[in-house]
């Protein structure tokens, strides 16, 4: 896996050609927009997977701040055959942070486009530019005292709406699986043109935020996880504000609860009695985003364990797994959802109910109950402590909403991981029929030996969940090709078949997917 | 209070428990190597963002041998705020060079808002120290030329175990890989004080001998992410 470090270029460029665009993109951009220099170029290359920095090394990055200049960006990536590699915020930490699938790609970072172009109190919607951060929209919405309430995933303000929902990424509200609230999108083509999805093309239209499915195919899903445009506006639903908003946490002490927590849990997600995305955390995800370390309780390499899983449980009150939920609405709703779901929990018998009067301001409840309420933190970077090393590669199977397919990934993905010598940290995000089940692959980047370890387990993991039917929903930049196998050669072909019409000389994030005109062969 | 308020407040905080800790001596060995290095580092203030530990005293240590009285120390917070402040910071600041040795969370956090603050990075190390034995994966630019062959000298001399792999971002070299055996049992942070002082002195003169760390009763272990940038 060893790449040879000398001068970066993309994929069958020559210096001379690769010159010829740099005067050009100078020319249409500014100086201090083009950056090429290795010290300009090394914070885009600050990856968490077990591969050389070198394997993701861009050549270039471009900053645009409009959309006229996106179009020009790609009339001269056409012209020289660059591939460029689009960023919003760039903030995808497990999944490959901001560097580009593939060395030698040019990134187009587009932080500068972070115009709020508007948000409605009344119908509860907004249109951002890619750049915009959930921050700037967290600062807006407190400033103007909107009553609105935003989703977010764990990293929150430093990221965006338009990466996170491109990337089908999801939060911890009612609202928490993002594409299903985007409404419109604008999306610079490979030609140049300028899409707009939804009620986007007619003329004077004022729904573009309100209608998803406009007329004829709709398209707006075909343009995330994939690499045919730019998008470069993107519309979203938001929440009214609840007057009441109640989270809590059930703790349950055993591994083995896991099938009854779900088989609890399903029916109170179906009927919407809990509207949130709801979390389900294992013991080391919820002892790391608390702030504890593992070299506080051991110093022996590998797997860390069960003894030792079991005293942090004693000593910090953490359970197995630690359920976290809300309700939202008015007191009266709060009360009767409340009631229905203590006394299931109560009912049932193995779980201690948490409140947030009983939690106060104890770490994970109180970042938990954040985001479940659209309040930015970064508690969760915490995970990157526990082990340290600066290895990080979030493996995400999606699964059934049922107890007992829960268990089933959970033993085989700690099966596998602890053969290895790593430890399963993991969660449930909880939908009313499925779930995401995030785990984070966590090493030490310092050494070779446990990066090799770290590599052969997530493909181990990848191969295994494969034979049982599953697969992830979403992963990092080192294996978007091998994923993309997961689900078969007719969509493969199809996703071609679109690439090489949008996107004939393939300048557009090849690889991203898996979806790349120049490596692709028919199967 | 605002947050810019807190994060000067926070960085004297920091300077007052390294003063402590260390019997004082800090700020009276930065008055001193003022004189001797001040010109070996450009002339340009150097900010340190650090946090209490052993290692991370050690680091400052090394820095301040090499920066003197142009060093600023900034203790790090991982709230948001701080980060938030830390980017606007970056963003607003003319020709200061930003070197930290932090915990991975902290440092992934830093260097995330530096890139959004548009600042340029000379230097990204990963650093994992164990008892008698350390390892370093750095990712450099040509700025820090000689610095791995600098720091696997020191580690040599303190007599430590040691592997050090570090790539040059488009530069013309291999990726080098440097490693020592331990020859004694030395467990000190002499590693991390030689890092401190060879980032504090990047792109100045080539550093000279690097100060000895201060001597620790208890074996100096952990994972840490060390960085330059150029705000």
């Amino acid at each position: 896996m060893s790449v040879q470090n000398d001068a970066i270029l993309p994929k069958g460029v020559s210096r001379k050609e690769f010159d010829k665009a740099i005067k050009k993109f100078r020319a249409l951009l500014g100086e201090e927009n083009v950056l090429v220099k290795a010290d300009q170029l090394v914070p885009y290359n600050k990856i968490m997977m077990p591969v050389e920095n070198a394997a993701h090394a861009p050549s270039a990055a471009l900053t645009a701040t409009t959309v006229e200049q996106i179009q020009g960006v790609v009339k001269i990536c056409n012209a020289h055959r660059i591939p460029i590699w689009t960023i919003s915020t760039g903030r995808n930490f497990g999944y490959g942070s901001a560097a580009p699938v593939a060395r030698g790609q040019v990134i187009l970072d587009l932080k500068k486009m972070n115009k709020i172009i508007s948000i409605d109190p009344v119908m509860c919607t907004a249109l951002v530019e890619p750049g915009v951060t959930y921050g700037q929209l967290y600062d807006h919405i407190e400033e103007h005292d909107l009553p609105l309430m935003l989703s977010f995933s764990a990293p929150s303000a430093i990221a965006g709406p338009v990466g996170n929902t491109m990337d089908r990424g999801v939060g911890y509200t009612p609202y928490g699986e993002h594409l299903m609230m985007q409404c419109g999108m604008e999306v610079v083509l490979a030609n140049g043109d300028v899409y707009r999805t939804g009620m986007g093309g007619v003329e004077g239209s004022n729904t573009w935020q309100i209608f998803k499915w406009g007329y004829g195919p709709t398209l707006d899903g075909m343009f995330t996880q994939a690499n045919y445009g730019i998008t470069t506006k993107m519309g979203f639903w938001l929440m009214p504000k609840p007057p009441v908003f109640k989270p809590f946490e059930v703790i349950f002490e055993n591994e083995a609860d896991i099938v009854e927590i779900v088989d609890l849990l399903r029916p109170l997600r179906m009927s919407g009695t809990i509207p949130n995305s709801v979390v389900i955390a294992n013991i080391l995800w919820e002892a790391s985003s608390g702030n504890v370390r593992r070299s506080a309780y051991t110093s022996e390499p590998g797997r860390t364990p069960d003894l030792v899983l079991e005293k942090i449980q004693g000593d910090t009150g953490m359970g197995a797994w630690n359920l976290y939920a809300a309700l939202y609405g008015t007191q009266e709703q709060v009360d009767v959802n409340w009631k229905i779901v203590s006394d299931v929990f109560e009912k049932h018998g193995k779980g201690r109910i948490v409140t947030q009067e009983e939690a106060g301001d104890t770490q994970p409840f109180k970042y938990r109950a954040e985001l479940m309420s659209g309040v930015p933190n970064l508690q969760e970077f915490g995970l990157y402590n526990w082990r340290g090393g600066g290895g990080s590669m979030w493996f995400a199977p999606v699964s059934e909403a049922r107890g007992s397919e829960c268990q089933k990934q959970a033993a085989l993905a700690k099966g596998i991981l602890h053969k290895h010598g790593l430890d399963y940290v993991a969660e449930f995000i909880v939908a009313p029929r499925d779930m995401h089940h995030v785990i984070d692959v966590l090493f030490d980047r310092t050494n070779d030996e446990e990066s090799k370890r770290a590599d052969a387990c997530f493909n181990e993991l990848l191969d295994e969940f494969e034979k049982e039917g599953y697969a992830v929903y979403r992963v990092n930049t080192r294996f978007q090709e091998r994923v993309a196998q997961s689900y078969g050669p007719i969509k493969r072909d199809v996703e071609h078949a679109i690439k090489r019409a949008l996107d004939p000389n393939n300048i557009l994030a090849p690889g991203r997917s898996g979806i790349d005109l120049d490596t692709y062969k028919k199967t | 209070m605002n947050v810019n308020r807190r994060f000067v407040l926070k960085g004297m905080a920091l300077s007052g428990i390294a003063g402590l800790a260390m019997g004082g001596s800090l700020r009276a060995l930065a008055g001193t190597a003022a004189t001797a290095n001040d010109a070996s580092t450009g002339g340009h203030p150097v900010v340190a963002l650090a946090n209490e530990g052993a290692v991370e005293l050690a680091f400052l240590h090394g820095a301040m041998k090499a920066s003197g009285s142009r060093l600023r120390v900034q203790r790090v917070s991982r709230d948001l705020a701080f980060m938030l402040d830390f980017e606007r910071q970056v963003r607003s600041r003319q020709a200061t060079r930003i070197i930290g040795l932090l915990d991975d969370a902290s440092a992934t956090l830093v260097v995330a808002m530096a890139r959004s603050a548009g600042a340029r990075v000379q230097w990204l190390g990963q650093h994992t120290a164990e008892a008698g034995f350390t390892r370093h994966h750095l990712l450099t630019t040509e700025l820090a030329e000689g610095c791995s062959r600098q720091l696997s000298r020191h580690l040599h001399a303190c007599g430590a175990g040691f592997s050090l792999n570090e790539e040059r971002h488009n530069g013309s070299m291999a990726p080098r890989q440097l490693t020592g055996p331990a020859c004694s049992g030395n467990q000190s942070a002499q590693w991390a004080a030689s890092i401190g002082h060879l980032l504090a002195s990047l792109g100045a003169r080539p550093a000279l001998a690097t100060p000895l760390a201060p001597a620790t009763s208890k074996p100096v272990t952990g994972r840490f992410a060390s960085f330059s940038i150029a705000a």
